[in-house]
């Protein structure tokens, strides 16, 4: 069934052209056997009208010669009359026609001439029996004139008598007068005299017509016109001989030509020539142009009328082409559409699946350890040992879901960097503080390398490269094995622009490394290594995409390289802006400090303190060794700080240290420089004025170092920081609609020793506040998403209160928003501070210190 | 866009056929003039009868030569408004009446207007007093000296040539070299060539006929009167009989009746021969080394313009050297032409520098022009250069109180017919005396 319509379609295009052909052919057939029969009758008609011309000339010539024999039979009539034949023919004086007059007389053999010499019939040739009116007539030959001749001869008789014989010669010169003067044919048709005897011609063309072409004979007529068929040459011999008339088709010079041979006088002269067919017909050719044209026209009509059509077709074609492709792209597009929502189906229920088995997991734990939990409530260990590990499996589903939505953060475009003023060395002690217990867990090796950093205060998304690092050295702990090595470089590069740091951060492991296949996805979300070793590992897969996408944001670059049990470095390229007018100077002038000697047995490190310290004013005296330091310190000094490299090579630390703390006066501090878990320290930190400072070295550490050692309070104050967070007293204000979390706010509250009244939603809060006396609440801890009215609004109502504490109680948002940009709204909402939910006891408590413990007066952490 | 175009072609097309409909029938009326038809009675013409040879003509072959003189005398016709009428004679055997003859009857009953005539004709018809002074003609101030020398007789310029025929040897250089032989220059040299020829099988190395074998006798005979710096007064000396044209022709006919008895020409063949039509054939056959003819001949396809063997044109053997021969043909009107006036003036336009320069340029030839002069076809070089040197000898003088070109020929006939040295030379001698008692 389906062939049908193709068929049709295929005999549609075929019958056009073949129809186009069939009128062709019609037409053209018609017009061939017109152009035939018209041809049949021009080829008769010219024939027809070629011999009427030749018998004209034929008949001209006829009369003349006839005109001729008359003449001289009269001459001969008056001669035989005459007294005196010879003085009667030397009287006559040549003509125009007779170009010569002679008699022999009866019986002699020789006679006179009108030219005066003697007369004989020698040359002249009556052989052939020619003759005209009964006259015989010569073979014409060239005369004494240089031109062509014929004598013809007639007696000279008185009273019956013969008294001799009268010849007369002719030039042919005469009978050419009388020819068409033109030629005829309109000078196209050549026409020769022959001497039908000698086959001579003795009148030629004149013209210029085909000069070239002239001939002597029949001979040379044959040669020069290329007639060679036999037949047709024993035609014209026989036609000859007979003195009968011959026409025949021969091409001269290519052109059809019609050739005669036109019998004069019985024979005794022949026309010869030939006509081409074209001036003949002329006419009739005319004619024929003029029906071709016409044909042409109407051919050219034809073919218009055809390209028109087909003009029209292709058009209509092209469009239908141009719709079906349309066609098909749009049912690609489809088909394309479907394929990407079947994969975008199959990676939601992969997704899903991977999903629902990293939050079943955990919450297992959970829900196992609270039936173990409602058991054992009695037994306080364990108690303690079930929380504790309910907490654990918590904290893990929290960090899954932060990274869920951080990749559908970041996959919508919707992360925004924050920028602000940070210090190096604050990234690396915190991301240190996390991963060293981590790696120490899985007894690994962690070290820290800092080199060629000029600038360590920049400006940039602290928390965000925090989180870079740490989802770096995190993968780095996790895959690898235990005893294990995990190297964090951070690297100062060349710098492409003064106002910028360009770093290079690198982590290295020698861990369980990954297969080149893996490499290639590692980037993409929700993709993990798996392999027997790692799929003890938990994470959500996203790490690596979250990491990738933050560091293209921060306009840098990641890479990596990994080798299977060898183990992978990821190489993390990022351009800071360095922070400018840092008050950094100000603080080691206001403390005194102006000279500071190094002791650092590794030469980079000498340089790296040297460089970063460069900036603030004070002179660096960097040593290698611990004499030349003790030397230093006698001779170059006075130094109001000592820094030593605890674990140098050559160094021995302790040693050094006791060696330095004696030669130094009592007030210089002497600060240590270790690795995080330098060995038999402890005694050093005993002596006076002496401290330990992480390395690697930053100048923002050695400020909180020194400042930490300056003050002699602050070693009292440190001992008491449980007392300084605690909420003891204080009376919240909390609006939450969710009873479970009011519940839990509620106990967590009051374990800590502080009042809560909760209301359920904004507008209840603002009429709470509104209503309470001044002083009743420390602060008002506001949920945001809230039915009625939501927690910026509520916010904004207080604010907007005509109280004297309206606009300085803190109001501390808690919210499951935990996003940066939900942190700005809260706080342009009017709001002190944002605490993510859920709720971290520790967090909560050091914000609610920080700004709702102002009223007692110990607020000095704002300082 | 496209579409567009498609849309005004249609639009054009359409106008197109509206106009054709429209147009059609407004074509098919006629009106008839009542008047005479025939268009206005013709101007008489006015014509011109030229006298002239006519070679046999091959119907695959362009005539070079005649195309060259149609060219000059169409130019005439253009200009003047005059029709050339070509009066034509050519023999058709030895049996016939030459050329010569017919011209010199032809001239002597004032038959025609135009002559182009052989340089005897131009003497013995000039000296007759038949022919017209062309001194008076604007062309005639562009001529060569030599050519108004050997055309003036009795102090009238009698004819004016179109080229400078010179006669030269055409030789198959192939056949030369296949023999090692070099190009000969002198007699002996020449004989010697025949020699080996001969002894190779060639048995007749030199193709003949009745007319040039007289310019091997001119070479020998006056290399010396026309190169030798002393002309005027050896031509004076033989005018006034103290030297003897028998003296000068005699080493000629020696050396041509060494070729004869030797065999290296044919002598009975040549006496019955055409010029080109005997003698062609075997020549470009490569069955002949030498054939005599004139410069036209390497340039037309009608002789010996195209060849299969490298051929060269060089001088007759001399004591001088390769020595070219230069008679003087020419047109020349006929003092009782009927139509005097206009081929006086056809003559001042074929004769005009413009005229021979297209001759010149068509025929590959020396103009009698000083102002005319082309580039020869490489066959002629040798000859070229001989006469650019200014190495010649005339084949016929009006200087001479006896004719040169058509007497020679005769008498070299009768060398051919077997007649004797001594006699031939007795010949020139009655020739001479004649002349003498004329003056």
């Amino acid at each position: 069934m389906k062939e049908e319509p193709k068929k049709r379609e295929q005999r549609r295009k075929l019958f056009l052209p073949l129809s186009f052909l069939l009128v062709f052919f019609v037409f053209g057939a018609i017009v061939y056997t017109v152009a035939q029969r018209t041809s049949r009758e021009m080829s008769s008609a010219a024939i027809q009208n070629l011999s009427e011309s030749l018998d004209l000339i034929q008949c001209t010539i006829e009369a003349i010669l006839n005109n001729e024999a008359e003449f001289q039979t009269l001459v001969a009539r008056e001669l035989a009359q005459a007294e005196d034949p010879e003085a009667f023919i030397r009287s006559y004086e040549k003509n125009r026609t007779m170009a010569k007059v002679s008699m022999i007389p009866a019986g002699a053999e020789q006679g006179f001439s009108n030219t005066g010499e003697t007369f004989t019939e020698e040359g002249l040739d009556y052989s052939a029996g020619r003759t005209v009116g009964g006259m015989p007539v010569s073979q014409s030959y060239v005369n004494y004139m240089g031109t062509w001749a014929y004598t013809m001869k007639c007696p000279v008789e008185r009273d019956g008598k013969e008294l001799g014989t009268l010849y007369v010669e002719y030039v042919y010169d005469a009978i050419d007068r009388s020819l068409p003067s033109d030629g005829f044919y309109n000078k196209q048709a050549s026409l020769y005299i022959m001497d039908a005897q000698s086959q001579r011609f003795v009148l030629k063309p004149k013209g210029m017509g085909q000069r070239s072409a002239g001939h002597l004979n029949l001979d040379d007529f044959y040669r020069a016109n290329n007639v060679q068929d036999p037949g047709i040459r024993s035609e014209v011999a026989q036609c000859l001989d007979e003195g009968r008339n011959i026409l025949f088709y021969h091409d001269i010079r290519g052109k059809n030509a019609l050739n005669y041979m036109w019998s004069v006088n019985d024979g005794s002269v022949f026309l010869v020539g030939y006509v081409p067919v074209e001036a003949i017909q002329q006419e009739g050719r005319t004619v024929n142009q003029n029906i071709a044209m016409v044909v042409a026209a109407m051919l050219g009509a034809f073919f218009l009328c055809a390209l028109l059509y087909y003009l029209n077709w292709r058009q209509q074609e092209r469009v239908r082409v141009e719709r079906e492709e349309e066609r098909q792209i749009h049912s690609q597009q489809l088909a394309q559409a479907l394929q990407a929502a079947q994969i975008a189906s199959e990676s939601k229920t992969t997704f899903l699946s991977n999903m629902s088995h990293d939050i079943r997991t955990p919450m297992n734990a959970v829900l196992g350890f609270t039936t173990l939990l409602s058991r054992d409530a009695d037994n306080p260990a364990k108690v303690r040992e079930y929380t504790k590990k309910i907490t654990a499996s918590g904290q893990h589903l929290l960090s899954l879901i932060n990274d869920i939505l951080d990749v559908s953060k970041i996959e919508s475009g919707k992360v925004v960097l924050t920028f602000d003023q940070f210090a190096l060395s604050d990234v690396i002690s915190s991301v240190d503080a996390i991963i060293q217990p981590m790696a120490r867990a899985k007894r690994q090796e962690f070290h820290v390398e800092v080199s060629g950093i000029r600038h360590e205060y920049l400006v940039g998304d602290e928390t965000r490269i925090n989180q870079i690092l740490i989802n770096l050295l995190s993968n780095a702990v996790k895959y690898t094995q235990e005893g294990g090595h995990i190297w964090l470089r951070i690297i100062g590069l060349k710098q492409r622009s003064g106002q910028y740091e360009h770093i290079r951060i690198e982590v290295e492991d020698d861990g369980y490394g990954m297969t080149p296949e893996y490499l290639r996805t590692i980037f993409d979300a929700f993709t993990r290594a798996e392999n027997s070793t790692t799929n003890k590992v938990q994470g959500t897969g996203l790490g690596m995409a979250i990491t990738k996408s933050i560091v293209e944001l921060m306009g840098g670059t990641i890479d990596v390289t990994s080798q299977v049990d060898k183990g992978s470095i990821f190489r993390v390229e990022l351009e800071l802006r360095i922070q400018e007018n840092h008050a950094d100077r100000q603080f080691w002038k206001d403390r005194g400090i102006s000279h500071i000697l190094a002791v650092e047995a590794d030469p980079g490190g000498r340089e790296s303190i040297q460089t970063l310290m460069a900036d603030t004013g004070v002179q660096v005296d960097a040593v290698a060794e611990l004499e030349e330091a003790l030397n230093q310190a006698r001779e170059a000094g006075p130094y109001q700080l000592v820094l030593l490299d605890w674990d140098g090579p050559g160094l021995n630390g302790p040693r050094a240290a006791q060696a330095l703390r004696e030669a130094l006066p009592v007030d210089v501090p002497l600060v240590l420089m270790a690795e995080y878990d330098a060995q038999g320290i402890e005694p050093a930190l005993k002596m006076e004025r002496s401290g330990v400072l992480a390395k690697p070295f930053f100048v923002a550490a050695l400020r909180e170092k020194v400042e930490e050692l300056l003050r002699d309070e602050s070693a009292a104050a440190s001992a008491e920081p449980e007392q300084a967070d605690s909420l003891e007293g204080l009376r919240f204000l909390a609006a939450e609609d969710n009873e479970i979390n009011a519940e839990i706010l509620m106990e967590l509250l009051e374990l800590e020793g502080a009042s809560c009244e909760i209301v359920e939603n904004g507008r209840l809060a603002v009429e709470r506040f509104q209503s309470a006396q001044p002083g009743e609440f420390d602060a008002i801890l506001m949920d945001v998403q809230m039915p009625v009215m939501n927690g910026h609004e509520a916010t904004r109502a207080i604010r907007a209160l005509e109280r004297e504490d309206a606009k300085r109680i803190p109001i501390i948002a808690m919210t499951a928003n935990a996003f940066a940009e939900d942190e700005k709204a809260a706080l342009n909402a009017g709001m002190t501070a944002h605490v993510a939910k859920p709720l971290d006891v520790g967090v909560l408590k050091r914000t609610i210190r920080q700004f709702a413990k102002g009223k007692d007066g110990t607020g000095d952490e704002k300082a | 866009m496209k579409k567009r175009e498609d849309n005004r072609l249609r639009r054009w097309a359409a106008a197109l056929l509206a106009g054709t409909m429209l147009l059609a029938p407004a074509g098919c009326g006629g009106n008839r003039e009542d008047k005479n038809l025939l268009p206005d009675e013709k101007e008489a013409g006015r014509v011109v009868n030229m006298f002239s040879p006519m070679e046999k003509t091959d119907p695959n072959a362009e005539n070079v030569a005649r195309t060259a003189s149609d060219l000059t005398i169409a130019m005439a016709e253009e200009r003047l408004g005059v029709t050339v009428a070509y009066q034509t004679y050519t023999a058709e055997g030895y049996q016939d009446k030459t050329y010569d003859d017919v011209a010199l009857d032809r001239a002597r009953n004032d038959m025609d207007d135009l002559y182009l005539l052989n340089p005897d004709t131009i003497l013995t018809l000039g000296a007759e007093g038949r022919l017209m002074d062309l001194s008076g003609l604007d062309s005639v101030k562009n001529l060569r000296e030599i050519i108004r020398v050997a055309n003036t007789v009795d102090g009238k310029l009698v004819a004016i040539p179109q080229e400078v025929v010179a006669y030269g040897m055409f030789v198959n250089v192939d056949i030369f070299k296949q023999y090692g032989l070099e190009l000969p220059d002198t007699p002996e040299e020449f004989l010697e060539c025949c020699r080996v020829f001969q002894e190779n099988g060639i048995d007749t190395p030199v193709g003949a006929n009745r007319w040039w074998l007289e310019t091997f006798v001119f070479a020998q005979a006056y290399a010396d009167l026309y190169n030798g710096g002393n002309t005027e007064a050896e031509i004076a000396a033989l005018n006034s009989g103290e030297a003897r044209y028998s003296d000068y022709m005699r080493p000629g006919f020696e050396f041509l009746q060494e070729m004869i008895d030797c065999g290296y020409i044919d002598a009975e063949k040549a006496l019955v021969s055409e010029a080109i039509e005997a003698e062609g054939p075997d020549f470009l056959a490569g069955k002949t080394p030498i054939v005599m003819a004139y410069w036209g001949a390497a340039n037309t396809e009608t002789a010996y313009g195209r060849t299969d063997f490298e051929m060269q044109v060089i001088g007759f053997p001399s004591s001088r050297g390769q020595m070219p021969v230069m008679p003087m043909t020419g047109f020349a009107v006929g003092a009782n032409a009927e139509h005097a006036e206009d081929a006086m003036r056809v003559m001042d336009v074929i004769t005009s520098d413009e005229a021979l320069q297209l001759y010149a340029e068509t025929n590959r030839v020396i103009s009698p022009s000083k102002n005319v002069s082309v580039d020869c076809v490489p066959a002629l070089r040798p000859l070229n250069d001989r006469i650019q040197e200014g190495v010649y000898v005339l084949g016929s003088n009006a200087g001479m109180n006896v004719e040169q070109w058509g007497n020679t020929c005769l008498i070299v006939r009768q060398l051919l017919g077997g007649a004797t040295v001594d006699e031939c030379m007795a010949a020139f001698d009655r020739l001479q005396d004649e002349a003498m008692n004329r003056q």
